[in-house]
């Protein structure tokens, strides 16, 4: 009851944070000097036809109505139709909302399946020159800017050696060959659910240049925490007395001491995931990568406010909605937090 | 030693196996391309964006204008044969028989009415049709178009926005539901039918088995696989990589390297985009006409060419592109003269400069990113600066619009005609005076210049010889006065793989890749 109440209270106050998000950006994009029924018809529209529009969409009333007949259509889940593409912006997020997930969990992946075991491994090498290597590579990971990494991949592994595709989610031709079925939109899943392993192999070797530029950050992060998670737990009593009864240091590291440390590490991951939607701005323009990001970054350029407030809101309920996830786990486990 | 899970291996196994097969899935029935082109819309009246690539290989207007240089000025599209009446006030259509829309009716006088008065009543070029008062189906198979004035509608019929021929089923659709377009549906006569359409990814076109053309000639391409790659770079490396046949915008840069491949056969070709500088004539210190061409004389053409669109273009003279009527050797240009620019600025009392100006430019656009710098050095050297403001442009426009005293001093446009008359369109629109401001950004007004372009205009249609000379003493009077920056006409090339073969631009169409002729080389 007391789990059922804490979390009541957190949804009540995420909805505020989303109605916050929400009046901000709509200020700030009306504050942009550009008319959006200019934006609607392009530049070669006649003044009739922009006063139309303007009309039309109630651009003419003042921004406090229009802010009024926004927060009304989002209520009903309505985010307004895209300036540039005259499709509602739920359609457009929709509709790219899968090639981005699947981007961010390939990117998750790596993260988890590279950063944990190099944070793990750093630290049984300690002092020598492969734990100086992890270490130079962990930083290397956080520092470097991502499409500075994704240029030069490009250059590496697809201009010099040609051992990945440059762009997009699949060959273009692969329709022909191999079509891919949707079930969950996710194509690497969608394909191996349905044994279509040509397609598989095409969209594998499509993802992997993009994820892992995504995922430099998160791998650089995850090693970092685990390693000084694992430091601290590897200090600790328990540890010591496990190594006294003769158990193997491998089996120290990886069932008593990395069990403890990955908690932290986990609970990070969560919040990297707001860093990965961001990151996919970058990431899908230079991998041509048709999902969330590219079409935030053309929204911008287009000044089109309501794929921007739309993608602004989602990327704001995906945030804190993983949060929310996060703080009801740990209240589920830790009564504490409730309290607090 | 412990073993890693088996689900491990497997897995990594897996992996290995799929990357070990880097050869990605290629298609020999698909012509794959990579263009810039989003689409804003798929609704044939409203289009008037860079969905054109697409639009021009699922409709077909009644007629086609042949690219420059050819012997006849119009290829037949659905009309097969067409004439005006003597004072140029009627123009009738004879369209083709037999012809079948994608979704199997048939094309009559009644689609080809219907279809242009939806384009008239909604579509965002509407405006070509102004000149147009009614349209009427003489018969089943003809017809005739009534105008206002005698308008060059051979022209206009052949517009790539707001010409389409539609479908009357598809017209009936859209009559219930406004959207109906918009769910991807294609309903023309063109070759090509729109089979998919994956939003900023790609859009397939597939063969119209019942395409009047035909498909007996050898190697047209059943499929065609357009992917949507906003990046020139990334274009160039998957032409390079064989991920696409055709990358339709490459970056100027790569010119040099990939006309030294043997793989390619490098196509360079003269646009309709025209890169102009309006000056605000409103204000000081460009109301005085001695410093519009101070400026003018102070530019280094050869330079903003050379470094803006890496020597791709030619210098403009006035605001009408080269290749596209009413251009002409006539009309004057300034050449680089930076003393003479000193001593017009001397003679307006502007001695040495000595102000600021601020220029805009949008900064989506690398040609304008490129040479502005180039311009802004060239205007330092007679002691005038520049404040370089990038904006995009939706911005640019929005600021430039709103009170001319208060804008920029010079706002860089790249602009085109609409429809092959830059008569009717860029003069008119860039310089014709207007009480609000449309495209004239320079806020000019000049009614000698306004009476001599709606002479013009009014006698395209019937007189195009006499239009033509009026069309050239109202652009002298234009660049004598200097209210604007004529900098380049730009260029564009292709790399076409030597597999490839009936690539063809056509300067009236920039914005559409003909696919239908392309073929594979024998």
């Amino acid at each position: 009851m007391e789990l059922l109440k804490f979390v009541s209270r957190r949804l009540a106050f995420s909805l505020l944070v989303l109605a916050g998000v929400a009046t901000i950006v709509f200020a700030l994009t009306r504050i942009i000097p550009s008319d959006p029924a200019a934006l609607y018809l392009g530049p070669r529209a006649r003044p009739a036809e922009i006063a139309d529009i303007q009309k039309r969409f109630g651009f003419d009333r003042p921004l406090i109505e229009q802010y009024g007949q926004y927060m009304r259509g989002l209520a009903r889940g309505d985010l307004g139709n895209s300036l540039a593409t005259k499709r509602p912006v739920t359609q457009e997020l929709g509709s790219r909302i899968a090639a981005t997930l699947e981007l961010m969990l390939a990117a998750m992946l790596l993260a988890v399946g590279i950063g944990i075991p190099l944070g793990v491994v750093s630290t049984s090498l300690r002092g020598s020159i492969g734990e100086a290597l992890v270490r130079v590579t962990s930083v290397v990971g956080v520092s470097m800017p991502a499409f500075w990494l994704g240029l030069l991949l490009q250059l590496v592994f697809v201009h010099l050696l040609g051992w990945f595709p440059s762009a997009g989610r699949v060959d273009a031709g692969l329709r022909f060959v191999a079509p891919i079925t949707t079930v969950t939109g996710l194509n690497l899943l969608d394909t191996l659910l349905t044994g279509n392993l040509t397609a598989f192999r095409d969209a594998l070797v499509h993802i992997v240049l993009p994820a892992v530029t995504l995922a430099a950050y998160p791998i650089g992060l995850v090693t970092r925490m685990t390693r000084a998670a694992m430091l601290e737990v590897l200090s600790q009593d328990y540890i010591r007395t496990a190594r006294a009864y003769g158990v193997s240091e491998r089996r120290v590291l990886g069932r008593f001491a990395l069990r403890n440390a990955v908690g932290p590490t986990l609970t990070v991951l969560g919040l990297t995931m707001a860093f990965m939607l961001t990151g996919t701005f970058y990431v899908e323009v230079i991998y041509a990568w048709p999902g969330l990001g590219s079409f935030t970054v053309r929204s911008f350029l287009n000044v089109d406010y309501p794929a921007i407030l739309g993608m602004t809101l989602f990327g704001a309920a995906g945030y804190v909605l993983i949060n929310l996830v996060v703080d009801a786990s740990q209240a589920l486990f830790d009564p504490r937090v409730r309290v607090a | 030693m412990t073993r890693a899970p088996s689900f491990v291996r497997f897995a990594t196994l897996a992996l290995m196996l799929a990357l070990l097969g880097v050869v990605s899935a290629q298609s020999t029935t698909a012509l794959r391309v990579a263009s810039t082109a989003a689409v804003t819309t798929w609704d044939p009246s409203l289009s008037f964006s860079t969905e054109a690539v697409y639009m021009a290989n699922i409709y077909e207007p009644l007629l086609w204008a042949n690219a420059t240089g050819s012997a006849e000025k119009f290829t037949p599209a659905l009309a097969t044969s067409w004439e005006t009446s003597d004072d140029g006030l009627a123009w009738t259509f004879h369209l083709r028989e037999g012809v079948k829309f994608h979704d199997g009716e048939t094309l009559d006088a009644d689609a080809v009415v219907r279809s242009i008065d939806r384009h008239r009543a909604i579509g965002g070029a509407a405006f070509i049709w102004a000149p147009v008062t009614d349209v009427v189906a003489v018969d089943d198979m003809t017809v005739r178009f009534d105008l206002a004035y005698p308008a060059p509608l051979d022209l206009i019929a052949a517009s790539l926005y707001g010409a389409w021929i539609v479908s009357p089923a598809a017209l009936d659709a859209a009559e219930a539901d406004e959207s109906y377009f918009e769910a991807g549906i294609g309903a023309g006569t063109g070759p090509y039918t729109l089979a998919d359409y994956q939003p900023d990814a790609e859009v397939v076109l597939s063969a119209f088995p019942d395409y009047w053309g035909g498909w007996d000639e050898p190697g047209h391409f059943q499929n065609v696989v357009v992917s949507i790659v906003s990046d020139q770079v990334l274009q160039e490396q998957m032409l390079l990589a064989g991920e696409v046949d055709l990358a339709l915008s490459l970056p100027p840069t790569s010119y040099a390297s990939i006309s030294a491949d043997p793989r390619y056969a490098v196509q360079t070709v003269v646009t309709p985009f025209n890169y102009v500088g309006f000056l605000n004539t409103v204000r000081p210190p460009l109301d005085d006409v001695r410093v519009r061409q101070a400026i003018s004389y102070a530019i280094p053409y050869d330079d903003i060419i050379a470094v803006g669109a890496e020597g791709l273009g030619t210098q403009g003279r006035g605001p009408v592109p080269q290749g596209i009527y009413p251009w002409s050797e006539e009309v004057p240009q300034y050449h680089y003269d930076p003393d003479k620019a000193r001593q017009l600025l001397a003679e307006a009392g502007h001695e040495g400069g000595g102000f600021t100006l601020r220029l805009t430019y949008a900064a989506e656009n690398a040609i304008e990113r490129g040479f502005a710098p180039v311009l802004a050095d060239a205007l330092a050297d007679i002691g005038i600066q520049v404040e370089i403001e990038p904006l995009l442009f939706n911005q640019q426009w929005a600021i430039a619009k709103a009170d001319p005293a208060e804008a920029q001093d010079i706002f860089l446009l790249l602009y085109w005609p609409t429809y092959s008359d830059a008569g009717s369109d860029n003069l008119w629109s860039m310089f014709h005076s207007s009480d609000v401001p449309f495209f004239n950004l320079s806020y000019w007004r000049n009614s000698v210049f306004d009476d001599l372009v709606d002479r013009a205009i009014e006698l395209t249609g019937t007189d195009r010889a006499t239009a033509q000379a009026l069309y050239v003493d109202a652009m002298t009077i234009l660049v004598n006065d200097a209210a604007g920056l004529y900098f380049l006409d730009a260029g564009a090339w292709y790399a076409i793989p030597t597999y490839l073969s009936g690539f063809e631009y056509n300067i009236n169409y920039p914005f559409a890749t003909f696919f239908y002729p392309i073929r594979l080389a024998d």
